[in-house]
C-alpha cells in the first residue's frame, strides 16, 4: 500500500508546480554542460541555460491567478489582485546582465580560438601542455 | 605590585635606542668605522638609560611608558619593574662589551653583509628591551615575535646551505613557540581573564582553575612551552646547537644572553606574574616544568660530552644552564627564585666569555673542534685562561658567578616543602655540576696540558675509559667519527667549516711547527682581548662580592614581593 | 550652511554613479583625444576619494548613518487599494546604506583604486577601453559595499565579475583569456547560485530590502506568523547565497578560478583585484550573515554555519599548504588570499555563530573586518611588490628571486615587510586582525576553530620563509637574473613569466616607476602603522557591533514594508 501523503505532494507538484520542477530540470541540465562539455562555447550555453532557469523560477513567483498587469491607471480605485510587478523587473535585469555576461565569455573565446583554433578544451589543454 | 608607578619615557628610549641605530647603521653603511660606532654608542646610551632606572626601581618605583590602547582592551605600554631591569640591565651592560667584540670578530674573518649584521644585532637588543619592559603579554608577544624576525639574519648569515638549513629550523622552531604557543596562550589567558596585565591575570585565572582546572593547566603548558622553546628547553632544543651555525658574537650574545634567556624571561614572567605562585602551585604546574628542567639540563649535559665541536659543546651546555633557571623559579621557594633569577646574569657573563673565547680561537687559528686544540694554551693564554675561569664558574665552583647562583638553588631546592622532590632536585644539580667539570675539564686539559703532537682523541667518551693515545693528524678525526651520526662526528663538522669560509685557509688545528708562543695581549686584537678580560672579571666579580653588582638585590626584591616572605639577613 | 544632511544623502549614490558614468568618457573622449583615459579616471577617482572621504566623516566623525534610497519615491494615492491597503505613502527603491561596516569598506576601495592608478600610469596595461573597465569595476565594487538590497548585491557582484573578467584578459595574452573564461563560468555560476537564493527568499517574504527581510524572517510582518528561521526553504536559501559569496571570495573548495586569474591577469589588475574583489564578496557575505540572516537564524540552523566554518578553516590549510608548494610567486600569493579570506570568514562565522557569546561576537567582527582591510593593503602590497620585480628585472619565479636582496634592497625590504605583516608578525596589520580572530575562536570555545587560527601562523609562515630565505641568503650563481628564468626549473604553463622575461630580460628596457615604488611603500607603510589603529578601527565597528547584539538592526530611514504579497499568501 502507498502512504497517501508522498503521492499527494507528488500530484500537488505536478499538477500545480511544475514549473518548478522545470526550473530545476533546466538547472541540471545547464550544470550538467557546463561541467561535462569541453567544447568552450557549448558551456557558455549551459550558463545560459542555468541562468534562464532561474529567470523561470522568478517569473513563476509572480505569478497569480487571474491576476491583472501590475499597471494602475490614473483613474483605477482599486486593482484586486495583480500580478507582482518585482520578480519581472528582476529577471528583465538579470536578462541584461546574461547578456552581457555572454558578449564578454563569446569575446574571450574568439580570442582563445584565434591562438589555438580550436574550442575544444581537451586540445587547448595539451597544446598547452606541450608548449 | 609596586606602590609607586611613575611616568617616564625612560623605558620607551631603552628600547628606541637601537631601533634608532638600525637606522644609523644602514645609512651609514659606506663608513665600516662610523658604522660600528653607532652600534657602541647605541649600546652605551641604552646601558645609561637603563642603568638610570636601577636606584628608583630598588627603592620599589616602577617606570612606566604608554601610547595607548593597542588593540581592544590591551594597552601598549612599557613598564620597568624589577624582574624586567635585571634582564633589561644585563642584556644592555653586556651589550656594549659585545659591541667591540663584534668589531673585532667581523673584521678579523673579513665577512660578507656587516651591515646587515650589525642592523640585525642592533635590532635584536631594541626587542629584547621589548621583552623586558612589556607591561602585558600582548606587548610581550610583539616583542618577542620580532626578536624572532631580527635574529633570523644573523643565524643564516653565512648564506651556505647548512645556514639557511639552521635558519629554517631556527624560525621554524620560534613561530611554533611563538605564534602559536604564545600567541595562543595569550589569547586564551585574554579570554579567562578579561585582561592580558602582567600581575592582574591571576585572578580571573584561579577562577577558571576551580572550575576547569585542566584548561588552566593546558594555557599553563602552553605559555611555559611557548616560552621554553626559545630556553632551548627540551624537547624544544634542537634549534639552539643548529644556530651556532651564526657568527660568534651572535652565538654569545643572543643565543647565550638575550635571546634564550628572553625565554626564560618569559618563563619567570609566566611563573611570577601571570599564575602567580600560589595558583602554579594551586593547579600542580611547577613541579612538572622543574622536572623537565631537570630532565633537560641532565640530558644535554650528557650530550654535552659527545661534542667535538667547540661552539656545539657550549651550546649543549647553555641547554643545560637555561634550564636551571627555569627549575630554580619553578621551584617556587624564596632561594629557588633568588638562584634561578641570579643565574640568568651569572650564566651570562660567564657563557659570554666561552663563547668569546671560542670565537677569538676561531678568528685567529680557525680552529673549532677540541680536538685539534691540544696545547693552544701557549697561543692564546689570556683566552683560555679566561676560559678556565668561566668553566670552574660554570660546573659552581666557588669565587665564580655559578657558584653564588646554584647554591641559592640548592638551599631552594632543600627548602621545598615536597621533601622528596627537592632532594632529587637537589640531587640532580649536583650531579649536573659534576657533568659541568667532565665536559669543560678536557678542554682546559687539552689546551695547557697536551702537546700538538701527542694527545688524547676526542670525545673521550667514545673512547676507551682513560682515553686513547693519539697523534694529532686527520685519522684522529677519522677514528672519532660517529657511525650513522655524520652530523655530529667531528670530520663532518671539519668539512662543514670548510665550506663555511672559503676564503678562510686551507688549515685548521695547529700549524705545522706547532703552536707559536704568544704573550697575553698579543695573541689577538685589543677588540677582543678587552671584552674577554672585562666580562670574565665581571663573572668574577659576581661570584665574589654579589651583594655589589645591584643584581642579587634585585632578585632578592623580586622574590619577596611574589612571595611576600622576607629572606632575611643570609644573603650579602 | 544648507544642511548637511541631504548632502551627505546623496554620497552613497554618487559613489556608484561616478565611477559607472565615468566609465563611458574614456571611450567617449577617446574618439577625439587619444591618451585621455588616464587623466579622465584619475579625475573620477579623486573624486570618489574626496566623496568617500565626506562619507566616512559622516559615518565615524558624526555617528551617522547614511541611508540613500535609489529612485526613492513617494508613490500611490489614498484612492488607490492594493488588498485592502491604501498605497499612500509608500515608499519603492533601493536602499543605499553608508553604516560602520561599508564605511570602511568604501574608504578602503576608493583609496586602493586611486593608488592602483598611479602604479599602473607606466606598469599599464593602457588604453582607453581598459580604464573604462577599470572605472565599471571601481563602481560595481562601491555598489557592492554600499547597497542595502539583496537583488541590488546581485547586480553589483556581476558588474564587478564583469569587468573583472575583462581587465584579467586585458594584456591579449592567450593565457590570461583562458583564465579569464574560468574565472568567468566559474564566477557567473557562483552569482547564479546566489540569485537562487534570493529568490528563495523572496518566495518566502516577498521583500529583498536587507532590513526588511531580517525582519521578515524574525517574523516581524503581520502576515507571517512567527520566525521563518526554521523554514527549510529559508535554510536553503542560505545555502545557496553562501556559495555563491564563498565562490567569489575564492574559499575552498571553490576557489579554483582563483589562482590562474590572479597569476594570468596584468601585474597591476593582479593587484587590483586581489586587494578588493574578493574583499568586498567576502564583505557581502559577512553582511549578509550578519545583518540578513542574523545570528538568531543560525541558532536554529547550527549545521549551516558549522559547515562554513569547516569550508573556512579547510581554505586556511588547503591555502597555505598549496601556497607552499607553488614556484612561481603571483601563483604563491594567490593561494595566500585562499588561506587568508578562510580567516575572514572564520571570523564572520564565528560572530554568527549560536555558541559565542557577547565578547565572541565582538572580535569576531573585528577580526573579520581589520584582517578584511589588512590584507587589502599587504597582499595588494605584495602583488604591487611582485610586479615592479618582474618589471625591474624580469623575475617572475621564485627560484629567480635567489639574492635579489643585493639587487633590488628597497623592493626586497618591501616584500620582507609585507610577507612578515601576513604571516602576523607583531606589530604589524597583520597581527591586530590575527588576534581579534584569535580571540573571538577562543571567547566562542569552538576548538578545532582555534586550532586552525593558532596554527595559521605557522602555515603563513611556511611560504613566506621560503621567499625570505630565497631573497637574502641564497646567491647561487645560476639565479642571476639576466639568464634567470631560463635556468630555472621548467615548468609546463610559464609562459607570461618566460616570455617576460626573455623578452624583457634586459633589464634597462623596463624601469620600476615611480608610481609603483610609491605604491608599495605606502602599502608598506600602512601595513606597519596601521597595526597601531587597532583600538580605533575597533572603536569605528562599535555600532556593528551593537547592532548585531540587540540583534534589532538599529536602523531608521526608510521602511519599505513589503506590501506586495506574493506566491506565499496563494
Amino acid at each position: 500500500m502507498i502512504d497517501p501523503l508522498p503521492l499527494q505532494v507528488g500530484i500537488e507538484l505536478l499538477t500545480h508546480r511544475y514549473a518548478y520542477l522545470l526550473f530545476a530540470l533546466l538547472l541540471a541540465i545547464g550544470l550538467y554542460i557546463i561541467i561535462a562539455s569541453s567544447n568552450l562555447v557549448k558551456m557558455i550555453i549551459g550558463l545560459n541555460l542555468f541562468q534562464t532557469a532561474i529567470f523561470l523560477f522568478f517569473i513563476s513567483t509572480a505569478y497569480v491567478t487571474g491576476g491583472a498587469t501590475p499597471v494602475i491607471p490614473k483613474e483605477a480605485k482599486a486593482y484586486d489582485p495583480f500580478v507582482s510587478p518585482l520578480p519581472q523587473v528582476i529577471v528583465l535585469t538579470a536578462i541584461v546582465v546574461g547578456i552581457a555576461l555572454t558578449a564578454v565569455a563569446l569575446a574571450l573565446i574568439v580570442r582563445i580560438y584565434s591562438a589555438y583554433g580550436t574550442l575544444e578544451e581537451d586540445t587547448i589543454r595539451e597544446v598547452r601542455a606541450d608548449e | 605590585m609596586s606602590e609607586h608607578v611613575v611616568a617616564s619615557y625612560r623605558p620607551l628610549a631603552a628600547v628606541l635606542v637601537s631601533a634608532l641605530a638600525v637606522v644609523l647603521i644602514i645609512a651609514s653603511h659606506r663608513r665600516p668605522n662610523i658604522r660600528e660606532g653607532w652600534s657602541v654608542l647605541a649600546a652605551l646610551t641604552k646601558f645609561a638609560i637603563v642603568a638610570s632606572m636601577a636606584p628608583g626601581v630598588l627603592d620599589g618605583m616602577e617606570y612606566r611608558w604608554s601610547l595607548g590602547e593597542f588593540v581592544f582592551g590591551i594597552e601598549f605600554a612599557f613598564r620597568a619593574d624589577a624582574l624586567g631591569l635585571l634582564f633589561a640591565m644585563l642584556a644592555s651592560f653586556l651589550w656594549i662589551f659585545t659591541a667591540f667584540y663584534a668589531t673585532g670578530y667581523m673584521r678579523g674573518l673579513d665577512e660578507h653583509a656587516q651591515t646587515r649584521f650589525f642592523a640585525s644585532f642592533a635590532a635584536s637588543l631594541s626587542t629584547a628591551m621589548g621583552i623586558a619592559f612589556a607591561e602585558n603579554l600582548v606587548v610581550m608577544f610583539v616583542f618577542y615575535e620580532l626578536l624572532s624576525v631580527v635574529t633570523y639574519p644573523l643565524v643564516a648569515h653565512d648564506e651556505t646551505e647548512e645556514a639557511r638549513t639552521a635558519g629554517r629550523k631556527y624560525l621554524a622552531y620560534t613561530f611554533f613557540g611563538g605564534g602559536f604557543l604564545v600567541l595562543g596562550g595569550s589569547a586564551l589567558v585574554y579570554w579567562a581573564a578579561g585582561t592580558v596585565q602582567f600581575g592582574e591575570t591571576a585572578e580571573g585565572l584561579r577562577l577558571l582553575a576551580e572550575t576547569d582546572p585542566a584548561i588552566a593547566q593546558a594555557i599553563f603548558a602552553f605559555l611555559a612551552l611557548g616560552f621554553g622553546t626559545k630556553a632551548a628547553i627540551m624537547p624544544l632544543h634542537s634549534w639552539l646547537p643548529d644556530a651556532m651555525v651564526a657568527p660568534t658574537p651572535v652565538s654569545g650574545l643572543l643565543h647565550a644572553v638575550a635571546v634564550v634567556k628572553s625565554g626564560a624571561f618569559g618563563v619567570a614572567r609566566l611563573l611570577l606574574d601571570v599564575y602567580e605562585p600560589d595558583l602554579t602551585v594551586e593547579i600542580g604546574m611547577h613541579l612538572p616544568l622543574a622536572a623537565l628542567a631537570a630532565f633537560t639540563f641532565l640530558t644535554a649535559s650528557f650530550i654535552a660530552l659527545r661534542k667535538d665541536n667547540l661552539k656545539r659543546r657550549l651550546a649543549y651546555s647553555t641547554i643545560s644552564q637555561l634550564s636551571y633557571i627555569i627549575m630554580g623559579i619553578a621551584l617556587l621557594t624564596p632561594y629557588g627564585i633568588v638562584g634561578g633569577l641570579l643565574h640568568i646574569p651569572a650564566h651570562a657573563f660567564m657563557k659570554l666569555t666561552l663563547f668569546f673565547c671560542a670565537g677569538a680561537i676561531h678568528v685567529e687559528t680557525h680552529t673549532d673542534d677540541i680536538s685539534d686544540m691540544a696545547g693552544i694554551g701557549k697561543r692564546m693564554p689570556l683566552t683560555m685562561t679566561a676560559f678556565t675561569i668561566a668553566a670552574a664558574g660554570m660546573a659552581g665552583i666557588p669565587l665564580v658567578a655559578g657558584f653564588v647562583s646554584k647554591f641559592y638553588m640548592l638551599i631552594g631546592a632543600v627548602s621545598m616543602e615536597a621533601q622528596l622532590a627537592g632532594i632529587i632536585f637537589a640531587g640532580s644539580l649536583i650531579l649536573s655540576g659534576v657533568l659541568n667539570i667532565a665536559y669543560f675539564w678536557p678542554v682546559v686539559y687539552t689546551a695547557f696540558f697536551e702537546s700538538e703532537d701527542e694527545h688524547d682523541a676526542k670525545p673521550l667518551v667514545d673512547f676507551p675509559m682513560g682515553g686513547t693515545r693519539e697523534s694529532y693528524g686527520e685519522e684522529v678525526a677519522a677514528d672519532g667519527g660517529e657511525p650513522g651520526d655524520e652530523d655530529e662526528s667531528p670530520h663532518a663538522t671539519d668539512d662543514d667549516h670548510h665550506g663555511d669560509h672559503e676564503h678562510d685557509h686551507h688549515h685548521h688545528g695547529p700549524p705545522p711547527g706547532g703552536w707559536e708562543r704568544h704573550k697575553p695581549w698579543t695573541e689577538s686584537t685589543w677588540l677582543m682581548l678587552m671584552p674577554i678580560a672585562v666580562i670574565v672579571t665581571g663573572a668574577v666579580v659576581l661570584g665574589v662580592v654579589p651583594g655589589m653588582t645591584g643584581f642579587l638585590d634585585l632578585a632578592i626584591q623580586i622574590s619577596e614581593a611574589v612571595l611576600g616572605t622576607e629572606l632575611g639577613g643570609v644573603i650579602g | 550652511m544648507s544642511d548637511p544632511l541631504v548632502a551627505a544623502k546623496l554620497i552613497p549614490a554618487l559613489l556608484i554613479v561616478v565611477p559607472i558614468l565615468a566609465a563611458t568618457l574614456p571611450l567617449a573622449l577617446g574618439l577625439r583625444w587619444e591618451r585621455v583615459g588616464w587623466y579622465v579616471t584619475a579625475i573620477a577617482l579623486a573624486v570618489e576619494a574626496a566623496l568617500a572621504g565626506l562619507l566616512a566623516y559622516a559615518i565615524y566623525g558624526q555617528g551617522r548613518r547614511v541611508v540613500h534610497v535609489l529612485g526613492g519615491k513617494q508613490f500611490g494615492r489614498k484612492d488607490v487599494m492594493i488588498n485592502g491597503t491604501p498605497t499612500e505613502d509608500f515608499i519603492v527603491g533601493i536602499e543605499l546604506v553608508g553604516d560602520a561596516l561599508s564605511g570602511l569598506v568604501v574608504l578602503v576601495v576608493a583609496g586602493v583604486a586611486l593608488a592602483v592608478l598611479a602604479y599602473m600610469r607606466r606598469a599599464g596595461p593602457r588604453g582607453n577601453a581598459f580604464y573604462s573597465g577599470y572605472l565599471l569595476l571601481t563602481g560595481g565594487l562601491m555598489g557592492v559595499a554600499v547597497t542595502g538590497d539583496m537583488f541590488n548585491l546581485f547586480v553589483f557582484l556581476e558588474i564587478t565579475g564583469l569587468a573583472t573578467y575583462a581587465l584579467v584578459a586585458a594584456d591579449r595574452s592567450t593565457d590570461a583569456a583562458i583564465a579569464a573564461l574560468k574565472y568567468l563560468v566559474i564566477g557567473t555560476a557562483g552569482a547564479s547560485m546566489y540569485l537562487v537564493g534570493v529568490g528563495y527568499l523572496f518566495v518566502r517574504t516577498g521583500t529583498l530590502n536587507m532590513v526588511d527581510l531580517s525582519r521578515s524572517l524574525a517574523g516581524d510582518p503581520s502576515w507571517i506568523d512567527g520566525a521563518l528561521y526554521a523554514d527549510p526553504l529559508v535554510a536553503a536559501a542560505f545555502g545557496f547565497v553562501a556559495a555563491g559569496l564563498l565562490t567569489k571570495a575564492a574559499i575552498f573548495p571553490l576557489h579554483t578560478w582563483q589562482p590562474d586569474a590572479y597569476a594570468e591577469a596584468p601585474d597591476s589588475v593582479t593587484v587590483y583585484i586581489s586587494a578588493l574583489v574578493s574583499t568586498v564578496a567576502a564583505y557581502a557575505f559577512g553582511r549578509v550573515a550578519l545583518f540578513v540572516f542574523t545570528p538568531d537564524f543560525f541558532a536554529a540552523n547550527p549545521a549551516l554555519i558549522n559547515g562554513v566554518l569547516a569550508l573556512a578553516g579547510a581554505s586556511v590549510v588547503a591555502g597555505s599548504a598549496l601556497a607552499a608548494t607553488q614556484r612561481r610567486i603571483k601563483r604563491m600569493f594567490a593561494y595566500s588570499s585562499v588561506a587568508q579570506f578562510g580567516l575572514v570568514v572564520i571570523a564572520f562565522a564565528v560572530a554568527v555563530h549560536p555558541a559565542s557569546g557577547d565578547g565572541a561576537v565582538r572580535f569576531g567582527i573585528y577580526g573579520a573586518v581589520f584582517h578584511l582591510v589588512a590584507h587589502a593593503v599587504i597582499k595588494g602590497g605584495l602583488f604591487a611588490t611582485a610586479g615592479a620585480i618582474a618589471a625591474g628585472d624580469g623575475s617572475r619565479r621564485l627560484s629567480s628571486y635567489a639574492g635579489l636582496a643585493r639587487r633590488r634592497p628597497f623592493l626586497s625590504g618591501a616584500i620582507a615587510v609585507l610577507g612578515l605583516a601576513i604571516v602576523g608578525v607583531p606589530p604589524t596589520a597583520g597581527f591586530v586582525g590575527k588576534w581579534y580572530i584569535a580571540v573571538a575562536a577562543v571567547e566562542s570555545g569552538l576548538w578545532p576553530v582555534v586550532g586552525v587560527v593558532f596554527a595559521s601562523t605557522v602555515l603563513t609562515l611556511l611560504y613566506v620563509a621560503r621567499i625570505l630565505e630565497k631573497v637574502y641568503f641564497d646567491h647561487r650563481p645560476d639565479a642571476v637574473p639576466d639568464h634567470g628564468d631560463a635556468s630555472g626549473e621548467p615548468t609546463a604553463g610559464d609562459a607570461t613569466g618566460g616570455a617576460v622575461a626573455a623578452d624583457g630580460g634586459a633589464p634597462a628596457t623596463r624601469r620600476v616607476s615611480l608610481g609603483m615604488a610609491a605604491f608599495v611603500a605606502t602599502a608598506v607603510v600602512i601595513a606597519a602603522v596601521l597595526g597601531f589603529g587597532g583600538a580605533e578601527i575597533a572603536s569605528a565597528l562599535d555600532p556593528v557591533v551593537d547592532a548585531v547584539q540587540e540583534s534589532a538592526p538599529a536602523i531608521e530611514g526608510v521602511k519599505t514594508d513589503a506590501i506586495w504579497e506574493v506566491a506565499n499568501n496563494e
